[in-house]
């Protein structure tokens, strides 16, 4: 999906028609990329677009999902019910009931061209929830780049692990091996969804795409241009390799305090 | 572990490298609602490959090249070159020699040095971009730079002169990697190989300014936009002593020529500075 910046209503009419068209095919499940809400490159806008969440665009957008009784995320910025200019890059979890949950963005890239916690506060939780259609985990783009965000939600229980992202061309091939790499080593389906279009020189490059637990891409979008896939999720897939390579049998916590206090010292 | 700084640092795909800059100008173009586009083309390797790269995006009808000659600089072959490229990627072309213009102001400006000729050179740079945009302006298109990475990390431009435009597709992109792009699009071979020169007075060329071929230039600014060390660099390319800094702070030095805006800090957002807003 490309966005049309700080357009809410266009963006959300984009929605509307994909989920109608995912209906029409049987789609269970409908992802949308970060902030697709409003765009990715939005500089000081952000504050007026920001909204709490639940909110009055996120009423909508469950409202779309009631209507097509079908889970959907997409991404926002999120205003801090508590202050006034405190905000989140949150992914929003939907579904025929109405609101589920949200994942508040951990890691905020900050370097390069991206200027992320100059506008957004970090989350402080990786999320997991449960549907009718398993336990979904919520990640968002630079999220990939550190492994113990969806490791979390794999041990939350998340056997779907979604990455909304806004990823430009210049780091393609980063995600294309991370987003396999954070499969395989959970065992777990991930579904990356990545924005298309021209942001102030940034071109997203696509190529969303479903990986299954073994890391092989099951479907994938076109690069660079809007592009709509569908594909299945068999949870039974999960097991051959949950013998074959059990990772999750074999973490040793132990490591975890190692790695804090390494983490620490650095 | 340091950077390596081998020629082939500077190799990219060509074809994507084309085909992102023809999204990024069509994209452009899209969101502003413009009619099309006019650049200066003067026949050099810079202007030529964002005339192609330009017609390729959106179509040489829609794409105005203007020749811009005055009779000091005027080089038939630079003419014919430009030419060739407007036949070949199918552009529309527009000479207009402005000699008459810059003999007037030479003329009316009191303080007019012709020994002075970076002064007088840059009059002519900025007349150029008078021209451009009028057309731009009166057409309703947008302007098109062709300013390279090399000459923009330099400051080796006109403020306010060559380097004014909307957009500048090929700015990120070294000059021995506009040579290898332009290669890839077919841009004529002497006009690849023929010494730039910002045609400022007679006989100017870039290199002899600049004080060093490219294909070093490049790496020493490549090695700096990697946040190499000067003595690095000077080790690694077995330069002069000082030469590497010398081209770093040139580099630093001319921050002026490409951020534009510039003001004391008195209010709660600045423009230039925190009003950030977005762009296209």
């Amino acid at each position: 999906m490309s966005c049309e910046r700080g357009n809410k209503p266009a963006n959300i009419k984009k929605i509307e028609k994909t989920v109608a068209r995912a209906k029409k095919q049987k789609a269970d499940l409908v992802i949308f990329p970060e902030l697709s809400l409003t765009g990715y490159v939005l500089k000081d806008q952000l504050y007026e677009l920001a909204e709490p969440i639940p909110g009055s665009s996120t009423k909508i957008i469950e409202d779309i999902a009631k209507k097509a009784k079908l889970h959907l995320v997409f991404g926002m910025p999120e205003l801090s019910e508590k202050t006034q200019a405190t905000l989140y890059n949150t992914a929003v979890l939907v579904g025929p009931e109405g609101f589920i949950g949200k994942y508040r963005k951990m890691y905020l890239p900050t370097h390069s061209v991206f200027e992320e916690k100059r506008y957004f506060r970090g989350g402080y939780e990786t999320a997991a929830f449960d549907t009718d259609l398993g336990k979904i985990g919520l990640t968002i783009c630079y999220d990939m780049f550190f492994p113990e965000v969806s490791r979390l939600t794999r041990l939350k229980g998340a056997q779907i692990i979604v990455c909304i992202s806004a990823s430009p061309a210049v780091r393609r091939a980063f995600f294309e091996t991370l987003t396999a790499a954070r499969a395989i080593e959970n065992t777990a389906f991930l579904i990356y969804v990545n924005l298309v279009g021209i942001e102030n020189g940034l071109q997203f490059w696509g190529g969303s795409r479903l990986v299954g637990p073994q890391g092989k891409v099951l479907v994938k979008a076109k690069y660079d241009e809007e592009d709509f896939v569908m594909g299945e999720v068999n949870y039974a897939d999960i097991t051959p390799i949950e013998t074959f390579v059990p990772v999750l049998r074999d973490l040793r916590p132990e490591l975890f305090d190692k790695l804090k206090e390494a983490a620490e010292k650095l | 572990m340091v950077l390596e700084l081998s020629p082939t640092v500077l190799d990219m795909d060509w074809q994507e490298t084309a085909r992102r800059i023809e999204l990024f100008i069509k994209d452009y173009i899209r969101k502003t609602g413009a009619k099309g586009i006019v650049l200066g083309l003067s026949g050099g390797i810079d202007s030529c490959t964002v005339a192609a790269l330009s017609a390729r995006a959106i179509g040489g009808n829609k794409v105005l090249g203007l020749m811009l000659p005055e009779k000091e600089t005027r080089i038939a072959k630079d003419i014919e070159h430009a030419k060739l490229v407007a036949e070949k990627f199918m552009l529309k072309i527009q000479l207009c020699d402005i000699t008459p213009t810059l003999e007037a102001l030479y003329k009316t400006l009191p303080a007019f040095d012709p020994a002075d000729k970076v002064c007088k050179g840059n009059i002519k740079a900025r007349t150029r971009m008078t021209y451009i945009y009028y057309y731009a302006n009166k057409l309703n298109r947008i302007v098109c730079g062709s300013s390279d990475k090399s000459e923009t990390m330099m400051g080796y431009f006109t403020k306010w002169g060559d380097v004014a435009a909307d957009i500048s597709p090929i700015m990120d992109l070294y000059k021995t990697q506009v040579q290898k792009l332009a290669e890839y699009i077919g841009i004529p071979k002497p006009i690849i190989r023929k010494p730039p020169t910002p045609a400022l007075w007679p006989g100017q060329t870039a290199e002899t300014e600049l004080g060093m071929k490219y294909e070093q230039l490049d790496l020493i600014l490549y090695g700096l936009e990697h946040f190499m060390k000067s003595a690095e660099i000077t080790k690694q390319l077995s330069l002069k002593k000082e030469q590497a800094e010398r081209i770093k702070n040139r580099w630093l030095s001319t921050e002026h020529k490409r951020r534009m805006l510039l003001t004391a800090k008195l209010g709660y957002r600045t423009v230039g500075a925190d009003f950030r807003l977005m762009r296209d």
